[in-house]
């Protein structure tokens, strides 16, 4: 692949991010997902955990955004494929010479991008609460965490949507499947509270390995070797949502073009 | 007399029947599921971890009794609003400003068959508290419970309405439900004492339905009796009449307003 | 080297009926379709609905895999060469959907010619030209949302043009315009064949075919039933072309004189109140009137019609009406 080509395929990922933030800006239904309800989460989780101390602060506004971010991706990003075959641009799409995974990576990445707004939001809302500036423990490595948080959410972004177009069925049971994570991934509290066997669930989840990163590098109380951990499994995640989703990817364009199941309805 | 009743009887189960067809179409079977019968449990088990984290063990029924009975606004809120926008987005609303009939009683009709399923979002809610949280109903009244379950999926559903007749004149509906729901969550004392939210809270709280219904279920399992409790019942009760009849005036106040533009359809 | 080669190209869908035991029907969409298109050629698919062009056009660019039979475009292979293929083709299947309507007209066009791969600089360029090309200049900044249907159908031709592909395919292109609008894009498709682009329309507008297109394939349940130009079509219904003469009287030995021309077809009389009309069946059609009105010399003449056959007409009977 030459270097133009790759250029312009990094154009076209832009150029998709920038559309769907466009479009997300005047969608009310994708908005309340994205700010409304973690916000909302962040306000009652205040005032639940208030007896803990103002250092919970910082953790409800880093897990209330955890919130965010994985409903976002369950929600928008899961029906950027779906909503494609509503507008009628899917076919377009297939029959365009940018392979289509370069397109719902910008997508999802906007979603996610704008996701993190959530946090900012909660932050905010905490010093207007609280009169005071929750910190930040270890700030550059909150920032790397962050980082890697957001490539794994995308790429598990890259799972959802191929999965739910292609099994409308699955994608009706989303709602289903919200608020379990945010159980199973210790966003608002520690899985240590949880039954054993429910563990080894949250070990595979990359969520999970986002907010123990995130917690850790702002609540405090993690050496490095245990961070260095987090960080590997969510690179690790990463790499096995982005093979898997490759295959996704080749069977949904085998359903469209052979099938003819995908695309006008 | 006798006519004007039995108009108004027979399209109230007419509006029943069809909201009950309509319930069980749109919901297919797997998603039914997921959203009654699977939902409501996560949502408790996740308030209940975090009030575990937040307060301590032995608060579980609080929680567990808190969120069992907030389900009832999912049929409450969600399904009387979505049964009245419906017409909206069919396109059925100019025929039914043109009925003769009384919207009202058809509206409330149809709102019939979400109150139903809402008690039973709530039972279901408290049989899985029952079953696999420790839920202790030992101590408590079933009548009394019923009774509150009932009447707290009543005062709901008398906002739901409200918001359905808002709905009609946003495009954002469901935005809108999403967010009373949510906010519910918080000022309805499901998940928080009432009396440790700063005072400007507290007042939401007292103006909102679902409050005094959870606040009532807590004392009945605790094994208060029904006598105790009657005055919460009363206002919450009440407070569900109240938003009806905002809901309707606000619903004759469009239909003014649409008939002398001349637009049926606001948006 | 043919643009296009279509060689026994089928399709078969599989759909599921019935909800509890799930039988699987087959539908035979496209049942054995071949033909060529020239470069440069303004090539047309006609049919009735559920005929098998949409189907077709779908196969040729790259949207479904037929379930047999090879097409190449541009000497590339539909299945194999596909990505190859999507770079030098333009497609437009039209109508409401296929646009993003919170996004501007502009805006559109800058992200399509992202996914055409087309270099930044040159988009920049093409899009105002290609916005003032098909009308919509003024409107290019409004939400899509706020277009007509018109609009929208332009801004998709706006839309195929980004990557300036050799090779296009319009699918139903005016319909649903009203005729103005119809008749400027039907200019806009005579333009792009005058720059040399190899055009494939599908249409069941007759004149719309019949004056742009060089050559018609005419489809019907899956099958090409008729490859020709235009008037070559016609020629299938030339005993449509009929010339009417009132008359007043008709002398004996007119009849013959006329069936005698090696022209006439045929001749006939019909009886209209106090006159008479003399229907004269002949290939020439309306070219034949002077020198019949030669051989009716003497003969009082009123009234002259000339009914041409028409594309409908040919179509109609190759399709399998009465005409």
């Amino acid at each position: 692949m030459s270097l133009r080509t790759i250029r312009l395929y990094a154009r076209a990922m832009f150029l998709a991010f920038e559309m769907t933030l466009r479009q997300n800006f005047t969608d009310m239904f994708v908005l309340f997902g994205i700010f409304v309800q973690p916000l909302i989460i962040a306000l009652l989780a205040f005032w639940m955990l208030q007896e803990r101390g103002s250092d919970y602060i910082i953790f409800v506004v880093v897990g209330s955004g955890m919130t965010g971010l994985w409903t976002t991706v369950l929600f928008s990003s899961g029906s950027n494929i779906t909503r494609e075959r509503w507008t009628g641009t899917l076919e377009l799409l297939v029959g365009a010479p940018v392979p289509i995974q370069v397109v719902i990576f910008g997508k999802n990445l906007a979603d996610v991008l704008q996701s993190l707004g959530s946090m900012l939001l909660s932050y905010t809302l905490a010093i207007l609460i609280f009169g005071q500036i929750p910190e930040i423990i270890q700030p550059e490595l909150f920032a790397v965490s962050l980082m890697i948080a957001v490539i794994s959410y995308v790429c598990f972004g890259l799972i959802v949507s191929p999965v739910f177009v292609m099994n409308p069925n699955v994608q009706r049971l989303q709602n289903g499947l919200e608020f379990p994570i945010y159980i199973l991934s210790g966003f608002l509290f520690p899985i240590a509270l949880l039954p054993n066997w429910t563990t080894p669930l949250s070990y595979i989840l990359a969520p999970y390995w986002a907010a123990r990163a995130l917690h850790a590098t702002s609540s405090g109380g993690a050496d490095f070797k245990e961070i260095a951990l987090t960080w590997g499994m969510m690179i690790l995640f990463s790499l096995v949502y982005l093979i898997a989703s490759g295959k996704l990817f080749k069977t949904l364009l085998y359903k469209a073009r052979v099938e003819a199941s995908l695309l006008r309805q | 007399m006798i006519k004007k009743l039995s108009l108004n009887l027979r399209l109230f189960f007419e509006g029943a029947l069809l909201s009950y067809i309509a319930l069980f179409h749109w919901l297919r079977p797997a998603q039914y599921l997921a959203t009654k019968v699977w939902g409501p449990l996560v949502y408790m088990l996740f308030f209940v971890f975090l009030g575990k984290f937040a307060t301590g063990q032995d608060n579980t029924s609080f929680y567990v009794i808190g969120n069992a009975i907030q389900s009832v606004a999912l049929s409450g809120i969600y399904g009387v609003s979505m049964s009245i926008d419906g017409d909206r987005w069919d396109g059925t609303l100019p025929y039914l400003f043109g009925a003769p009939a009384n919207r009202m009683t058809v509206f409330v009709g149809r709102s019939f068959m979400h109150i139903i399923d809402g008690v039973l979002g709530a039972v279901i809610g408290l049989t899985w508290g029952v079953l696999l949280l420790g839920l202790d109903l030992s101590h408590s009244d079933p009548f009394a419970l019923g009774l509150t379950i009932l009447i707290t999926t009543f005062s709901t559903s008398g906002l739901g309405l409200l918001l359905g007749c808002l709905g009609l004149i946003t495009r954002n509906v469901m935005f809108v439900n999403n967010t009373v729901f949510f906010l519910l969550l918080v000022f309805s004392g499901a998940n928080v004492e009432i009396q440790t939210l700063p005072a400007w809270a507290q007042v939401i709280s007292q103006a909102l339905p679902l409050t005094r219904g959870i606040a009532a279920a807590r004392q009945i399992i605790a094994g208060e009796s029904l006598s105790h409790v009657l005055p919460l019942l009363a206002v919450e009760f009440s407070i569900g009449v109240g938003y009806v009849f905002l809901g309707y005036t606000l619903f004759r106040w469009f239909e003014l307003i649409a008939k002398k533009r001349g637009t049926l359809e606001a948006i | 080297m043919n643009t296009i080669e279509v060689c026994n190209l089928r399709r078969v869908y599989k759909t599921g009926i019935g909800v509890i035991r799930r039988k699987v029907k087959e539908v035979v969409a496209v049942e054995d379709i071949s033909f060529d298109v020239q470069p440069g050629e303004l090539f047309g698919l006609l049919g009735p609905n559920g005929a098998g062009k949409t189907t077709t056009v779908k196969m040729l660019t790259t949207l479904l895999i037929p379930t047999s039979g090879t097409a190449r475009i541009l000497g590339m292979d539909i299945v194999k060469g596909a990505r190859e293929i999507q770079a030098q083709i333009g497609f437009v299947f039209g109508g409401e959907r296929g646009l993003y309507w919170r996004l501007s007209g502009y805006d559109n066009l800058r992200y399509f010619s992202s996914l055409y791969l087309v270099d930044p600089e040159v988009a920049q360029k093409r899009i105002p030209y290609l916005l003032e090309m098909v009308g919509l200049e003024e409107r290019g900044q409004e939400k899509v949302e706020g277009y007509s249907r018109g609009m929208k159908q332009r801004l998709h031709v706006a839309r195929t043009l980004l990557h300036d592909p050799t090779v296009l395919f319009l699918d139903e292109p005016t319909m649903g315009l009203d005729p103005v609008g119809a008749r400027e894009l039907r200019q806009v498709i005579r333009n792009l064949q005058s720059e040399k682009k190899t055009i494939l329309l599908t249409t069941h507008y007759m004149f719309e075919a019949d004056s742009l297109c060089q050559r018609i394939a005419v489809i019907d349940k899956g099958r090409i039933i008729a490859l020709d130009t235009p008037e070559g079509l016609k020629g299938h219904v030339r005993d449509l072309s009929v010339i009417e003469f009132e008359v007043y009287g008709v002398p004996s030995g007119i009849l013959e004189k006329l069936r005698a021309q090696p022209y006439v077809d045929t001749v006939s009389v019909e009886n209209r109140d106090q006159k008479q009309a003399l229907l004269i069946h002949s290939p020439r059609g309306s070219e034949a009137v002077p020198d019949l009105l030669k051989s009716m010399d003497g003969l009082r003449v009123g009234n002259v019609v000339v009914r041409e056959p028409t594309l409908e007409d040919a179509y109609v009977r190759l399709v399998g009406g009465k005409v």
